[in-house]
């Protein structure tokens, strides 16, 4: 689903590599924990999959598209196919959670009646059933970052990337949020989730990528936050 | 991107950017104002050059006892038979003359005297010191140097003169009139690019939020620049609505109403722009204003939103 082949990227010439030469394939409906500390590379990686940016060198393929071959006018359709969620929400503060939510759908043209069929759909796949209408500085922050992840789902894409979903949030609430995040990928979804959370991942056990200094230092399935050494 | 959303985001917009909005109607509907001034002015040139020229005469004034300067005239006033020579001159120079008739100097104190019935200087004037004329009406009006050429020396004339000149002098007038208001014109369509310039990357920056999300999702490029320049459309047609409210009334109570009226009792020279002329340059100020705000939105949008 997600390719990179000797990916390599700098912001600018003078800089040091954010990315240097990363080989990574993440199959369709994989659950993958991209780890390490700030400033490793995690958040440059996910920019890369959804053409925040262009790499300095290495091909990148998401969903069938060849990111380098893919015309400027044809991003958009590339990012119809990944949904999005951020550690700071990014929620419309004037709009109702049902709002911001119907707001993807009306964006892309859908009809009402898909509106309403699917936003709440979406709101009972996160736990917010019943709270379509407050707004959002009535919920708590894991109410918020639900939303945001019904925002991302709405649309039913491929493909989720989580950039430190759980940063903001005490370490409960983040465990509900990756639980949510695993029942999306159990139906089918490709998730990857950038994380420094060290309880979230040693918790739920699946594929860990760890980076440092751009490079990727390990590849494990089922692993831990940190590289268990055998005795 | 439905069309009531779309509707729906336009008129958000323009609720949270009000004053810029209001802003930008104002100054589209001065500049196309001025525009439609200065078109007006150059189809009243035009309208008048034609009629005008056609109507004004070359005249020859005959002598009256006191042109003495001029060559014809040093035998003091002019004599009856100068004055026959002088119109069998001029039936030989058909077709160029295609019509002229005699005003007799009881006929030209009358008109002096009418013209300046309110004036004092008229008890000074003596009667005999009015000259009798010839009025001319030419089939080329350019070609007015051949009266000149042929009756400037002639005995009992004094002075040929052509109203052209005169009526030249007030198109140069109205010709000025309508260039300056061009040159504001374009002075205040430059500041109606550089305001919208600025509305957009306002209006960008106040809704920064939405268009990032709607970049994420993937709306295309088109879909999220679209109510930005909506808007923009908008404001461009109000204000070019209120440039030409306010240019028709200039035209029906100013021109048709009040100078028309004004001028109607004088010479019957008038012909003036109407609102038949108005109609004819309104598509054009509409069409115009709808082209500035489009390519003005669009370049700032390039600049400003990122998608």
């Amino acid at each position: 689903m997600i390719t990179m082949e000797r990916v390599s990227l700098r912001y600018a010439k003078a800089d040091p590599w954010a990315l240097d030469e990363v080989d990574l394939d993440v199959r369709r409906g994989e659950f993958c924990f991209v780890v390490g500390e700030s400033g490793s590379g995690k958040s440059s990686l996910l920019r890369l999959v959804i053409l925040e940016q262009r790499p300095t060198r290495g091909r990148v393929l998401v969903a069938g598209h060849d990111l380098g071959e893919l015309a400027p006018r044809r991003v958009h359709l590339l990012r119809r196919q990944i949904g999005t969620v951020f550690q700071d929400f990014r929620l419309l503060s004037g709009k109702t959670v049902h709002q911001n939510v119907a707001y993807v759908l009306q964006v892309l043209g859908a009809s009402r009646h898909e509106i309403r069929q699917r936003v709440p759909e979406t709101l009972d796949l996160v736990g917010l059933q019943g709270k379509g209408r407050r707004l959002p500085h009535e919920l708590s922050g894991g109410e918020q970052q639900r939303v945001a992840i019904a925002r991302a789902m709405v649309n039913k894409p491929p493909i989720l990337l989580a950039d430190e979903p759980t940063g903001n949030l005490d370490p409960d609430t983040s465990e509900e949020i990756v639980a949510i995040l695993d029942r999306i990928n159990r139906a089918g979804t490709t998730v990857v989730m950038a994380t420094h959370d060290t309880t979230i991942v040693d918790h739920f056990r699946k594929r860990v990528v760890q980076l440092q200094d751009g490079q990727v230092v390990r590849d494990q399935a089922e692993g831990g936050y940190r590289q268990v050494v055998a005795p | 991107m439905r069309p009531g959303f779309l509707l729906g985001e336009v008129g958000n917009g323009l609720r949270r950017n009000f004053s810029m909005f209001v802003s930008v109607v104002l100054v589209t509907m001065v500049s196309l104002f001025f525009l439609g001034v200065g078109l007006l002015a150059q189809a009243q040139v035009s309208t008048a050059k034609g009629e005008w020229y056609d109507r004004v005469q070359v005249s020859i004034f005959l002598c009256t006892p006191d042109s003495t300067d001029a060559p014809g005239c040093t035998a003091g006033a002019v004599t009856p038979e100068q004055r026959d020579q002088i119109e069998s001159d001029l039936q030989g120079l058909e077709p160029l003359v295609t019509e002229y008739f005699y005003e007799s100097n009881a006929e030209a104190y009358d008109r002096f005297t009418e013209q300046f019935r309110n004036s004092s200087a008229l008890e000074s004037v003596p009667q005999e010191s009015i000259p009798a004329s010839f009025r001319v009406n030419l089939s080329d009006p350019s070609r007015y140097d051949v009266i000149r050429a042929a009756f400037e020396q002639a005995p009992g004339v004094d002075s040929v003169e052509d109203q052209r000149e005169v009526v030249d002098r007030l198109f140069a007038f109205l010709g000025a009139l309508s260039w300056g208001a061009l040159a504001l014109a374009v002075a205040m369509v430059v500041c109606a690019v550089l305001l919208i310039s600025t509305t957009i990357r306002l209006t960008a920056w106040t809704r920064r939020k939405e268009t990032a999300i709607q970049r994420m999702v993937g709306a295309s490029a088109f879909s999220i620049r679209l109510p930005f320049i909506l808007e923009t459309v908008v404001a461009a047609l109000l204000g070019a609505a209120l440039a030409v409210a306010l240019l028709w009334a200039t035209v029906r109570f100013g021109i048709t109403g009040f100078l028309s009226e004004l001028l109607a009792g004088e010479s019957g020279l008038v012909s003036l722009v109407g609102e038949r002329d108005l109609w004819l340059i309104t598509p054009f100020l509409v069409g115009g204003a709808v082209l500035l705000a489009v390519v003005t939105a669009w370049t700032a949008l390039r600049r400003h939103v990122r998608v």
